[in-house]
C-alpha cells in the first residue's frame, strides 16, 4: 500500500519541494545581499550557483515516480495531439503502414496455420508419412511414392519402432438413395486409423478390428460435415444406412468437426481387403502414416524402415527390388505443396512493409526537421537525448498502432479470398484467420515498424547541433544536407527494393503468360468433360461396364452441336497412372525393372476430342474391340526411346498389369503435357482401348463441340442420365478450366506478388516525389540565385530531374544486384525462362526509371516556377 | 544535462557526503550546501541544486527523515536528520570507499613495480 500512499501524497509533496528550493534561493540571496551585492546581481548569482531549478525540480521529482511509464504516457498524449494537429500527415503515414502491416498480417496468417499451428492429432510430433522411395531407373527424379498392400502389410508386421502403422486408400464413392446422386471423397483406413491419429469420433466410434475383414467392412464413419449436409446433424444417424457404389454401409460414427484427414474426406470405411489384394505387392496406391513408439527418434526408424525395405527387396525382387522408404514427419508434408510459393510471397510482403516503413520514416524525418527549434528548445531546457528520441518514437509507434489497427480489417479481406484457394492444397483442414497469434504477429510488428520508422529521424535530430538550430529560423534555408542526404538513402533503398519485387512480379507474370500459351500438345478449346464412375456392384462385368460407357456416348454423340465424344480415365494435365511395360525390343527383366511409363485408357474419338496430333499408322476405332487382338497407341516420345530407329508400327508393348497377350502398336501420337504445363520433359505415353481392358468402372468423359461448351452441359447430363438415372455427373468443367486450374496456383502467387509490387511501386514514387519536393523547397534559395544569375527554366528543371535520376539510378542498381542473389529462391515457381531473366529485368528497371521520373516531374516543375526575388527574400 | 556525471565524481558520492554532513548534526538544504562547500575548501563545485535530488533519494530510502521547522535565521526550512537505517548505510559506504581508496592509492603509489 504504501506505492498508494505515495501516489496520493505527491502533490503535497511536489509543492514542498518548490517552496524547500524558493526558500534556498531567498537565503543565498539574503546572504549576499548582506555581503553587499544588489539584490539584482544576488538574485542571478544564487541562481547560477544553485543551477536549473526546473531540472532540479523535475529530477527530484523523478525519483518519486516510475519515469518510464510517466513519461512514456506524456509522451503518448503529446504525440496524440501532434497527430491530431497534422491530420494529412498523419493519414497518409497510418494508411502506408496499414497497406504494409495488412499485407504481412494476410501472409502470416497462412503462414502461421500451415507452419506453426500444431496437427490437430494426439501428439503430433511424432506422426509419420512413410512413403516408398521407388528405383530410380523407373522413376527418374520421384522421391516419394505410395505403397502396395503387401508391403504395407510387412511393413506394419515387421517394424519395431512404430506403435501403428495405418494404411489410407483415396477415392470417390457414388453416393445415392439420397436425393441427386452425387460422388463424394471416401478413404480407405486400416482399423486404427482414428486410435492412430487420436481422433475421437464425436458421436459412435471409429472402426473395429473384425470390420477390417473381407465382407465385414460395410460400415462407415461420416465427417461432421456430411453428417450436418445429409443427416441435418441429427443424432440417430448411428446405424443409418447409406449406399455407397450402390453397397450399403451402415454409419457407425461421426468425426469431429472440421477432420477431414486426408484432403477433404467426408467419409471413411474399412480397408477390408481381400487375400488377393493383400498379396498385391507391384501395383501401389496406399498411403501409410505411423505414430513413432516414444523412445525412438526418426534416425531409428528410419534405419529400421531401411533393413526391411532391404530383407522385401531380396525377398521379393521381381516386386520390390530397388524400392526403399522414406520416413517424413506429417506435419512436414502440410507444407510440401504451398511452401515454397508461402515464403517467397513472405519474403514480398516483408519487402513492402521496408518500403512502408521507409517512407514514414522520411515523413517523419521532413516533418521533424521542421521541428528542430522546438527540439532544440527542449534540450536547451534540459530535455535528455533519451526523452527526445521517445518523444519521436511514441510519434511513430502511435502512427504504426494505429496502421496495424487498419491493416487488421484490410487483411480479413484478403485472408478470405487466400484461404479459399489455398485449402484444397492441404492435406488437412486448416483455421485461416485471425486468431490470437496473427493477433499478437500483427502487434509485435506495428511496434517493430514504428520503432524501426522512427529510429533513424530521431537519430538525426539528436545528433544535429543545439546552438545552430537554435540561431536558425524555422528550416528553411538550405544549410541542412544531412537532412537530405539521410532521406536520399532513404529513397534510393525503397527504389533498390520495389525493384526487387517488381522482378519477381515481372518473373511471375512472364511465367505465366508462357504457361499458358505452352504447347500442351492438345487444343482445350471447346472441350466439356464430365466425370464418370460407376460401381462394379451394379455394373459386375465388363460386359456391363464397356456397355454403360458405350451408351453414353452414343446418346451424347446424338446431341446436336457435339462434334466428336470419347473418354479417357485421366484428362491432360492432371497426371494419371504409371505403368511398368514390357517393350519389345528390350530386355526381358523383372517387373521392378521395368520401365514405367504413362498407361491412359481411351475410347474411339479421342484423339479428335483432344486434337492430338496422329504422326504415324492409324487411330483406335469401334473395331478394336474385345474381340479383336489387342492394340495400343504411342507417343513420339516413347517410340523415339525405344525404337530409335525403327518402325514403330507393329511392335509389340505389354502393359505388365493387365493379363493377356502384348499390344500392337498401330499408330504414333503426339506427345501431350499429361502431369501439367510446367512439365516440359516430353512424357512417354501409352493409349490402350477401354474395350479392351478387363475393368473400367471410372471414365472422363471428352465432349468436343462447335458451341461454347458451356451451353452443353444440360443435355450431356439429361443423356447421361437417360442410361442410369443414378449416375451423378460431377466435375463438370471445360477443357480450358481444367488448363486454369492446373496453374491456378502459379496465377494466384502472380497475382499476389503482382499487388505487392504495385504495392510497393506506389509507395517508392510517394517517397521519390516527397524528397524532390523537399529538396526543392530546401534549395529554393540557391535555385533563386541561379535563375538571378541567368540559368533559364530548362537548366532548373534538368537540375532538379537530375537528382531524381541520380536516386532512381543508384537504387535500380543496387536492387539489381539484390535481384540477381534473391530471384534464384523462386526458381522452383518459374516456368521457361531462368530466375536472371534479361528481359524481365531491364523491362522492369525501365519501367522503374519511367516511374521515379514522373515523380520527379512535378517538384522539378514547381522549381522552374521560382520567382528569384522572392526566393531570396526568403530568410 | 551533459556535466551532471562530472559534478557528481563517482555514483553516490554526493549521497555519502551529505549522509556524513548530517550525521554531526541535523540541516535544513542550504545549510548543508554551504557545509559541504566549505568543509571540501570548494574543491567540490557542486551545483547546490543537485543536493535537491540527492536528498529525495535519501528520503525515498529512509536513510534520512525531514521536519518543517524555522530556522536560526527565522525561515521556513526543512531540516534533514540521518535515521538509524542512514547510519548503518553510511558507515557500510564509508568502508567501501576507504577500501577503494587504498586499493587506487596503492596502485598510484610511485616506485613499486
Amino acid at each position: 500500500m504504501m506505492w498508494l500512499k505515495r501516489l496520493f501524497s505527491r502533490r503535497r509533496l511536489y509543492g514542498e519541494l518548490s517552496e524547500e528550493i524558493r526558500e534556498h534561493l531567498e537565503e543565498k540571496i539574503e546572504e549576499l545581499v548582506a555581503g553587499g551585492m544588489s539584490r539584482e546581481e544576488a538574485a542571478y548569482a544564487a541562481r547560477r550557483e544553485f543551477g536549473s531549478v526546473t531540472l532540479t525540480e523535475e529530477d527530484s521529482r523523478t525519483v518519486w515516480r516510475w519515469p518510464r511509464v510517466e513519461n512514456m504516457i506524456e509522451d503518448v498524449r503529446y504525440g496524440l495531439r501532434v497527430l491530431r494537429k497534422s491530420p494529412a500527415f498523419t493519414a497518409v503515414a497510418v494508411l502506408t503502414l496499414a497497406l504494409g502491416i495488412g499485407a504481412n498480417t494476410a501472409i502470416f496468417s497462412v503462414v502461421n496455420a500451415v507452419l506453426f499451428q500444431p496437427l490437430p492429432f494426439r501428439d503430433p510430433g511424432r506422426l509419420m508419412v512413410v512413403w516408398h522411395t521407388p528405383p530410380q531407373k523407373s522413376f527418374p527424379g520421384v522421391t516419394k511414392f505410395v505403397v502396395s498392400p503387401a508391403n504395407y502389410l510387412d511393413w506394419r508386421d515387421q517394424n519395431h519402432v512404430f506403435e501403428q502403422m495405418s494404411a489410407v486408400g483415396f477415392g470417390k464413392f457414388n453416393l445415392t438413395g439420397m436425393g441427386q446422386p452425387e460422388s463424394v471423397e471416401g478413404r480407405a483406413v486400416s482399423a486404427d486409423f482414428f486410435s492412430l491419429l487420436g481422433v475421437q469420433p464425436v458421436l459412435g466410434r471409429g472402426f473395429l478390428e473384425e470390420e477390417d475383414q473381407p465382407g465385414h467392412g460395410n460400415v462407415a464413419v461420416i465427417s461432421h460435415e456430411f453428417w450436418q449436409t445429409h443427416f441435418a446433424g441429427s443424432r440417430d444417424v448411428l446405424g443409418k444406412q447409406i449406399k455407397l457404389d450402390d453397397k450399403s454401409y451402415e454409419v457407425v460414427g461421426v468425426a469431429p468437426a472440421k477432420f477431414d484427414f486426408p484432403y477433404q474426406a467426408k467419409l471413411w470405411v474399412p480397408l477390408a481387403w481381400t487375400e488377393k489384394k493383400k498379396a498385391v505387392r507391384g501395383n501401389h496406391g496406399y498411403i501409410v502414416i505411423a505414430r513413432l513408439k516414444p523412445e525412438i527418434d526418426m534416425r531409428k526408424a528410419q534405419s529400421e524402415m531401411d533393413t526391411i525395405s532391404a530383407r522385401l527387396a531380396q525377398q521379393y525382387s521381381a516386386d520390390d527390388a530397388g524400392w526403399g522408404a522414406v520416413v517424413l514427419r506429417l506435419n512436414q508434408q502440410m507444407f510440401q505443396q504451398v511452401g515454397p510459393a508461402l515464403l517467397v510471397l513472405f519474403g514480398a510482403v516483408g519487402f513492402v512493409l521496408l518500403i512502408a516503413c521507409t517512407n514514414v520514416a522520411n515523413l517523419t524525418l521532413a516533418k521533424a526537421l521542421g521541428r528542430r527549434k522546438e527540439i532544440a528548445v527542449r534540450t536547451a531546457l534540459g530535455a535528455s537525448r533519451g526523452r527526445i528520441v521517445g518523444l519521436v518514437l511514441t510519434e511513430t509507434v502511435l502512427i504504426s498502432v494505429v496502421g496495424g489497427a487498419l491493416a487488421l480489417l484490410l487483411a480479413h479481406f484478403v485472408i478470405e479470398a487466400i484461404a479459399e484457394f489455398i485449402g484444397p492444397q492441404l492435406p488437412i483442414a486448416v483455421q485461416i484467420g485471425l486468431d490470437g497469434w496473427v493477433l499478437g504477429f500483427t502487434l509485435a510488428i506495428s511496434i517493430l515498424t514504428g520503432f524501426i520508422a522512427g529510429l533513424g529521424p530521431s537519430w538525426h535530430l539528436t545528433k544535429a547541433n543545439l546552438n545552430e538550430s537554435l540561431k536558425q529560423g524555422l528550416g528553411k534555408t538550405d544549410a541542412d544536407s544531412s537532412g537530405g542526404r539521410a532521406r536520399s538513402v532513404f529513397v534510393a533503398a525503397e527504389v533498390a527494393v520495389s525493384l526487387v519485387l517488381l522482378i519477381g512480379a515481372g518473373l511471375m507474370i512472364r511465367t505465366l503468360y508462357l504457361l499458358r500459351n505452352a504447347n500442351s500438345g492438345m487444343d482445350a478449346r471447346n472441350v466439356l468433360t464430365v466425370t464418370l464412375g460407376i460401381s462394379s456392384e451394379k455394373y459386375a462385368t465388363v460386359t456391363q461396364q464397356n456397355g454403360f460407357f458405350n451408351h453414353v456416348l452414343e446418346q451424347v454423340r446424338a446431341l446436336p452441336g457435339v462434334e466428336v465424344a470419347s473418354a479417357v480415365d485421366s484428362l491432360p494435365l492432371q497426371g494419371g497412372s504409371t505403368q511398368p511395360v514390357a517393350v519389345e525390343g528390350q530386355p526381358v527383366v523383372p517387373m521392378a525393372d521395368q520401365p514405367e511409363v504413362a498407361v491412359r485408357l481411351i475410347a474411339p474419338g479421342y484423339l479428335r476430342v483432344m486434337r492430338i496430333p496422329l504422326k504415324q499408322g492409324r487411330d483406335i476405332t469401334e473395331a478394336d474391340n474385345a474381340n479383336a487382338r489387342p492394340v495400343i497407341l504411342v507417343s513420339e516420345s516413347f517410340a523415339r526411346r525405344f525404337w530409335p530407329n525403327e518402325n514403330p508400327i507393329g511392335k509389340h508393348v505389354k502393359l505388365t498389369f493387365l493379363p493377356g497377350e502384348a499390344s500392337e502398336v498401330v499408330g504414333v501420337v503426339g506427345d501431350v503435357r499429361l502431369n501439367g504445363l510446367s512439365v516440359t520433359e516430353p512424357v512417354q505415353s501409352v493409349y490402350h482401348v477401354m474395350a479392351q481392358n478387363p475393368e473400367t468402372t471410372f471414365m472422363r468423359l471428352a465432349v468436343r463441340t462447335g458451341l461454347p461448351p458451356a451451353n452443353l452441359i444440360s443435355a450431356v447430363t439429361e443423356a447421361i442420365h437417360r442410361v442410369d438415372a443414378d449416375e451423378p455427373v460431377v466435375d463438370v468443367q471445360t477443357m480450358e478450366a481444367v488448363v486454369d486450374d492446373s496453374i491456378a496456383q502459379n496465377r494466384l502467387n502472380m497475382i499476389l506478388l503482382s499487388a505487392f509490387a504495385g504495392l510497393a511501386l506506389l509507395l517508392a514514387s510517394i517517397g521519390i516525389y516527397g524528397v524532390q519536393a523537399y529538396a526543392v523547397r530546401q534549395r529554393t534559395r540557391e535555385v533563386g540565385i541561379r535563375v538571378a544569375m541567368g540559368a533559364q527554366p530548362a537548366d532548373v528543371f534538368r537540375l532538379i530531374i537530375a537528382q531524381g535520376l541520380r536516386l532512381a539510378t543508384t537504387g535500380i542498381v543496387i536492387g539489381l544486384a539484390a535481384s540477381f542473389g534473391l530471384t534464384r529462391l523462386m526458381a522452383s515457381q518459374l516456368y521457361g525462362l531462368s530466375a536472371t531473366d534479361p528481359w524481365t529485368f531491364i523491362g522492369v528497371s525501365i519501367v522503374l526509371l519511367t516511374v521515379a521520373l514522373a515523380a520527379c516531374f512535378i517538384p522539378a516543375r514547381r522549381a522552374t516556377r521560382i520567382d528569384p526575388l522572392v526566393a531570396l527574400r526568403y530568410e | 544535462m551533459k556535466n551532471r556525471e562530472q559534478r557528481d565524481l563517482f555514483p553516490g558520492a554526493l549521497e555519502m557526503m551529505i549522509l556524513r554532513t548530517l550525521k554531526r548534526q541535523p540541516l535544513h538544504g542550504y545549510a548543508l550546501a554551504q557545509h559541504i562547500k566549505r568543509t571540501s575548501n570548494d574543491l567540490l563545485q557542486i551545483e547546490e541544486g543537485s543536493l535537491y535530488p540527492a536528498l529525495q533519494r535519501l528520503l525515498k530510502e529512509q536513510l534520512v527523515k525531514a521536519e518543517w521547522g524555522i530556522s536560526s535565521t527565522n525561515r521556513r526550512v526543512r531540516t534533514y536528520k540521518l535515521t538509524a537505517k542512514g547510519a548503518k548505510h553510511l558507515a557500510h559506504e564509508v568502508s567501501r570507499f576507504e577500501k577503494m581508496l587504498d586499493g587506487i592509492t596503492r596502485v598510484l603509489a610511485p616506485g613499486e613495480s
